[in-house]
């Protein structure tokens, strides 16, 4: 037993804590030890092969959609220095800037994410912590987007004038620095407020405050675009209303020449005025905005690192309060799951956001197909559908890992009599009742923004969803049991998931859209929109039978994979 | 005047309006087998999260071997190992993997993580598990290579949450002979356990701590004299058993059901 107070080989690493000592290189390296060793021993399963496959499939797709952007970025930053228009050079870095921000929520439960707090027992300097922290945000998606988009500008301005390559490289450098800091700091304050109840339920009420407001911003942009009345009184009132949203274009230009895309793309602009004191002093703005922004995201990561407990302690005296609560009727196993379902779906602000995504997403496509030229001239059917589709994206969770949210708690379903048949049709039966909450509700906003449906269009719609909603569920009932993987309620950001269940989830969606916008096309092209609904109908009917064999399988599928489920679910990560 | 290995000052933490800990002082000498015994949810775990820098006291204060130590202490984090509350292992390494990751966050040259990652296995009898994802363990070989773990680096200090839990009588047998040589060697050992018979075979002093306070603090022997005189009904020189002495402190009304059950056969 030569094993347990033996001291040697630390003494001389000792006065060497900071995030460049000998103490936190061998960390570093044994971090990158472990990563690697966990990913190796991830291929010794066929659902870690097929992670890898899946996530070499995503790697490939993600670098196309960034080169595509990035070409596309750099040939708008090639015409615009070339034709000497630089002025419009900040909208590149706003499209850039947005795209940062925005994609990482709707990726985050596609990532895999290290949880640093596993790091704090161990002897890990602060600096070491943070710097850990920014190096794992590193590798996501939305950075190797953002740094691709970022590249493509910079070459654009660089082949359109190659002495401005110096001054755009500062720029995108310093700018790609703030993004990293600014995404990492709102993710984290975002898990900071979710894990409190208090919180949590104020920022859902702001989320939902903010998915109505962009209901009501869209119709007030559409009537400044889209009234269009004769007579000179009227073009009178249109002359000035173009004024005014001149007067208004050129107030928001000078704001965002203060915030870090306009800053960005002005020290560039002043490079090619050879304005160096002026560009020098943007770029000098635009660090202090990544000092902040790291000073922000330093401010939380000290408060993780002195041992912030983010869980909620049960309240006693809440107990007590509560324990009269509300139930649904019925004692059935069915009612049970259900009534779980809800109180869990209720207290998970990362699945109540998936279902408010698709409000939003109204908002969005209502400026695609306003007045557009979609398809047979049929706007809303085409839009509605796309809605609904997106709706659907986000009960990708509920649907394609029904047991994800169960954890430890799977081991009570296979140990009760109920059979996990009825388990997964009591979840089925819930997320369909939620979804069609959800379609109508995004229905309902979809007609106040393009007026009342026809009753065909409405009525293909529906025949369409019927075919679409079993087709999810039979097929989110399959992965769920094979594919599962613990979901965080927690959390929107570090969320641990599953890429091969993700990528083929989405592969479905869009493949059942794709059935349904080819349907819809075609017989639009014919003028026959009815018979969208006979097509509908018979596609539904092969769903629905598809659904009810898989879910007399489930039982089966359970037994089978009983130990993969429970060791996925419940065993130590 | 001897320092203290783990000595605490009105320590309290409060989740919103519940308070977890209140105002536990402490100290624990070197080279004590030191028991931290309390109901569930009586704030034990807490405890240990504040004690090893997981958990950030909202007042009080703590110091290790002699210094003030806070989450930033790098040089006193690496004198105490730890077992804790969900044993913090990694599913997806095999146990040598493991061993070794840790022994190198400790900060200990490879040949030293690589020859004490051996020892350590062959000692656990978690050799032959060698080539097994952490994650296959059963709960008992998890318990045994968090202990591991905890010791890999030669703590002078180790804190230990439930190590016993799930872990065969032999398994048991061979830590409580491995903890006992610690200590012989100069080490401290804060545990919490809910066996009580184990704590009173090894440790010499015990604390108890009941909604968050500290209700009993002595060696053994004092709690014994202590709790004698004032349990009616105690014949003189009756040697009380710690489940007796933990019970009367506590609360005498745990022995017995409040209500009956009669619908239980």
């Amino acid at each position: 037993m030569a094993v347990v107070t033996e001291a040697a080989g630390t003494a001389a690493l000792s006065a060497h804590t900071g995030p460049f000592g000998a103490l936190a290189r061998l960390q570093y390296s044994a971090l990158a030890s472990m990563r690697w060793a966990m990913f190796r021993n991830s291929l010794r399963t066929n659902q870690g092969t097929m992670e890898l496959g899946a996530r070499t499939l995503s790697f490939v797709l993600y670098a196309i959609m960034g080169l595509g952007l990035g070409a596309g970025l750099g040939g708008g930053a090639y015409a615009i220095v070339a034709n000497d228009k630089l002025a419009f050079l900040p909208a590149l870095f706003w499209v850039v800037f947005v795209l940062w921000q925005i994609l990482p929520v709707s990726l985050a439960s596609f990532q895999e994410q290290f949880d640093m707090g596993g790091l704090l027992r161990f002897p890990v300097s602060f600096g070491s912590f943070f710097l850990l922290h920014l190096i794992f945000g590193l590798v996501d998606i939305s950075t190797i987007l953002g740094g691709l988009c970022c590249l493509g500008i910079w070459v654009g301005i660089t082949a359109a004038r190659p002495g401005l390559s110096a001054w755009a490289a500062l720029a995108l450098l310093v700018f790609a620095a703030f993004n990293v800091f600014l995404v990492r700091a709102i993710f984290a304050w975002i898990d900071r407020w979710l894990a409190q109840r208090k919180t949590r339920e104020i920022v859902g009420t702001l989320f939902f405050l903010l998915l109505l407001s962009m209901q009501f911003l869209n119709p007030a942009f559409g009537i400044v675009k889209y009234q269009n009345p004769g007579g000179s009184a009227a073009q009178a009132t249109r002359r000035h209303r173009q004024a005014a949203f001149g007067t208004w274009i050129a107030n928001a230009n000078a704001v965002q020449s203060w915030l870090p895309p306009g800053l960005a793309a002005g020290a560039v602009q002043r490079g090619a005025e050879r304005n160096t004191g002026t560009a020098t002093g943007s770029l000098g703005v635009l660090g202090l905005f990544v000092l902040g922004a790291g000073g922000v995201l330093a401010a939380r990561l000290r408060a993780e690192y002195r041992g912030e407990n983010l869980g909620e302690a049960p309240s006693r005296k809440k107990a007590e309060r509560h324990s009269g609560q509300w139930l649904i009727d019925g004692s059935g196993p069915i009612a049970a799951v259900m009534e779980k379902e809800l109180r869990t779906l209720l207290r998970a602000l990362p699945l109540l956001y998936g279902l408010g995504a698709p409000l939003l997403m109204v908002f969005v496509l209502s400026g695609l197909f306003h007045k557009s030229t979609s398809i047979g001239g049929h706007p809303l059917p085409m839009a509605l559908l796309i809605s609904l589709a997106y709706a659907m994206v986000g009960f990708t969770q509920l649907f394609y890992n029904n047991l994800g949210v169960e954890g430890a708690g799977i081991q009570i379903l296979f140990l009760s009599p109920t059979p996990i048949r009825t388990v997964v049709l009591a979840k089925n039966l819930f997320h369909a009742l939620l979804f069609a909450i959800d379609a109508a509700l995004v229905c309902v906003l979809a007609s106040l923004r393009y007026g009342l449906p026809t009753p065909l269009a409405l009525a293909a719609t529906v025949a369409w969803l019927l075919f679409a909603l079993p087709v999810h569920l039979a097929v989110g009932n399959i992965f769920s049991l094979t594919m599962p993987y613990r979901i965080n309620l927690g959390r929107i950001a570090r969320q641990r998931g599953s890429q091969s269940s993700a990528l083929l989830s989405m592969l479905i969606q869009l493949g059942v859209l794709g059935v349904g916008a080819a349907v819809f096309a075609l017989c639009s092209l014919f003028d026959k929109l009815w018979l969208t609904i006979p097509i509908f109908l018979v596609l539904a009917a092969g769903a629905a039978f598809a659904w009810m064999r898989v879910l007399a399988n489930v039982d089966n599928m359970a037994n089978q994979r009983r130990d993969h489920l429970i060791a996925t679910l419940v065993k130590t990560e | 005047m001897e320092i203290a290995a783990i000595q605490t000052h009105g320590l309290t933490r409060r989740f919103g309006s519940l308070t977890a800990v209140e105002d536990v002082t402490l100290s624990v000498a070197p080279g004590q087998f030191f028991g931290f015994l309390g109901p569930n949810g009586a704030g034990k775990s807490t405890t240990i999260k504040m004690l090893t820098g997981l958990l950030e006291p909202t007042s009080g204060t703590i110091e290790i071997l002699g210094q003030a130590f806070t989450a930033g202490s790098l040089d006193l984090k690496r004198q105490i190992g730890v077992v804790p509350e969900g044993m913090a292992l990694l599913g997806r390494l095999t146990a040598p993997e493991y061993l070794r990751f840790v022994g190198r966050m400790y900060g200990l040259d490879s040949v030293t993580t690589n020859r004490r990652t051996v020892e350590l296995l062959e000692f656990m009898h978690l050799a032959d598990e060698s080539k097994k994802l952490v994650t296959d363990f059963s709960h008992g070989m998890q318990k045994k290579l968090a202990l591991a773990a905890a010791v890999i680096h030669g703590p002078k200090v180790l804190f230990l949450d439930e190590p016993f839990e799930g872990v065969d009588a032999i398994a048991a047998g061979m830590l409580k002979a491995m903890l006992q040589g610690m200590i012989g060697r100069g080490a401290t050992i804060f545990l919490t356990t809910h066996v009580l018979e184990i704590v009173e075979r090894l440790c010499s002093h015990v604390a108890i701590i009941s909604q968050g306070r500290l209700v009993a603090n002595g060696s053994l022997e004092e709690l014994r004299v202590g709790v004698a005189s004032a349990l009616p009904g105690t014949e003189t020189g009756q040697r009380l058993t710690l489940e007796q002495i933990f019970l009367s402190i506590v609360g005498a009304d745990a022995q017995e059901p409040a209500q009956e059950l009669s619908w239980l056969s």
